[in-house]
Order: structure tokens, then sequence, then C-alpha cells
């Protein structure tokens, strides 16, 4: 492969990324081209050595994404940097990535529940005061009339409110830790380098 | 060579070589050639990592023939990385070139050989 077309095709694969970051990329290569010339490379030896551009691009791909998802913690930056590290062919299917979606479904089951349990208990404690306010309304509670009841309701609601919170809490700290946990695993897969071919 | 023999390797010769003078790109490419075969592209993805994990450094230099190349530079945490990487890398070859050894010459050698086939 010609130097241009080396580049050229390098160029097109990666125009996703942002424009400085695949400039600074390219200069790289277009670096390499010329100093490999100058040491009396042929243009051809010099692609053969650098390699595949498609499996270049694709690593490159996947280095700027798992940064940026470390960056930045956003579950949709996590997403694409697993979609940009499965393009290198690195995660082993069974062993990694169905246990990682299953603790994924069960993080975010955890989270709504934790965010009904707010939700309930808040409602229970409003209720308890409201439903004697206002008689005319009601608010599907079964609550008697004396003032210990009230004091029931709401000690119960604000219990599960807490409780929710509390859950909430946790499982914020939880997904963080996960989430740093991926981003090594990203990393150290990344180290990988294949052989020439 | 077995492409998870390989796994981290680059990271610690780039290390290793930059510790001894700032080098550009191709210069450390030409170099770990020499001893083990690469995808001389790989180089530039690991490069610009180590420069956002701070360590390495980058500054352009001019040469006699040409437009100025890219130097890089090893920081002091890269310094210190180096010296983990290479700590490791020792107890991690010692370790197997001792079991090795051990066991080729061993009397045993009849019996990986039975293995093996």
């Amino acid at each position: 492969m010609k130097k241009d077309e080396y580049i050229g095709k390098l160029t097109k694969l990666l125009r996703k990324l942002p424009k400085e970051e695949k400039q600074d990329i390219i200069s790289d290569y277009e670096e390499h081209f010329m100093i490999g010339l100058e040491k009396g490379r042929t243009e051809e030896e010099i692609s053969e050595a650098l390699g595949n551009p498609k499996t270049l691009a694709k690593q490159i791909k996947a280095e700027y994404m798992v940064k940026r998802a470390e960056d930045k913690q956003s579950a949709g930056s996590m997403f694409e940097a697993v979609l940009a590290a499965t393009g290198l062919g690195i995660f082993n299917l069974i062993f990694v990535a169905v246990p990682a979606m299953i603790l994924v479904a069960i993080l975010l089951t955890l989270f709504v529940f934790g965010g009904a349990m707010v939700f309930s208990g808040i409602y229970i404690t409003l209720a308890s005061f409201l439903q004697p306010l206002l008689p005319q309304y009601n608010f599907n509670i079964v609550i008697g009339d004396g003032l210990l009841n009230i004091l029931g309701g709401v000690i119960v609601g604000i219990g599960l409110t807490i409780l929710g919170l509390a859950l909430l809490a946790g499982m914020y700290y939880v997904t963080r830790c996960f989430y740093g946990l991926a981003i090594k695993y990203l990393k150290m897969n990344l180290e990988i380098i294949k052989g020439r071919r | 060579m077995n492409a998870q023999f390989k796994k981290g390797v680059l990271k610690l010769l780039v290390l290793v070589l930059l510790d001894k003078k700032d080098c550009y790109g191709y210069e450390m490419v030409d170099e770990i050639s020499k001893s083990i075969s690469i995808s001389e592209g790989t180089i530039y993805p690991l490069l610009k990592r180590l420069k956002k994990e701070k360590m390495v450094s980058s500054y352009l230099k001019e040469s006699q023939d040409g437009p100025p190349r890219k130097y890089y530079k090893i920081t002091d945490s890269g310094k210190e990385k180096k010296a983990e990487l290479v700590a490791e890398w020792f107890e991690f070859s010692n370790g197997v070139n001792n079991l090795v050894h051990d066991k080729m010459t061993d009397d045993n050698l009849g019996d990986i050989k039975d293995e093996e086939g």
C-alpha cells in the first residue's frame, strides 16, 4: 500500500473522532512514513510494518473511547467504550459479557426498587397527615382516626423513605465501584498487542 | 510469539527506552522491532495513552534533515511506573525460567514429551 492510500484509509476509518484528535493521530503516522522513507524503506514496506489500518483504527478508537469513559463518567460513554473494545475482539462473551450484563440488570432493578421505596415512603407520610384533614378524598391508605395511628403512619412513611435513600446511596457507591472496575478491565485489555501476521 | 505474552510488555519497553534518552516514535519502533515483532503502528496509540496518563511528555525538535520531529520524554511518575513494571517483569520471567529450567533438566523430560504427544 502506498503512503497516501494508507493515510487515506486511516483518516476515513477514524472519521468519528473529533477533528483535533484525528489530526494529531494522523500526523504521527505521516511523520512515521517520512522518517521511514529517509531511512531508505519504501512506502509499501512501511505500510506493511505498520499493520492493517483497520486493526489499527479499531485500537485507536478503543483507546479513545475508554479514555473518554474514564474522564466523563456516563452510561453512554461507557456503552461506547465497551462497543469499541468489542471491536477489538477482546471480550470473552460467556465469561465476561454475560455476568457483566446480569450485574447491570441487578443494579438497575435495585435502583428502581430504591426509588419506589422513597416515593412510597413520602406518599405514606403525607397521606397519613392529609387523610384525617381531608376526609372527602380517598388516599387509599389504611389508617385509623386516632393520633397514634397518624403518628404510626408518619413513622412508617419516614422510615421507608430513609431506607430507600440509604439503598440508593449504597447503589450509587456500588455503581461507581463497578464503573471503575469496568474501566480497569477495559484498560487491561487495551494492553494486548497483536503480533505481526 | 503468542499475543498474550506481549500483553503489557510494549509499555515496559517504551518506558525503559525513554528512561535512557528522549526518543521519537520511529526510533523506539526501530529499537523494539529488533527484538520482538510488533505491528509498528500500535506504538502511537500507546504513546498517546502514556501521555494522557502523564507518564511521558512530548515536544517538537528540529532535525538536520526534514521537518521537526515529535520527541517523547519520560516524567517522574513514568519513571516510577517503569521501576514497578521492570520489577514485575523480572519476578515473572525469573519464575517462568526457573520452572521451565527445572522441568527440562529433570528426569521427567520423557513425561513432558508423553503428555504433549
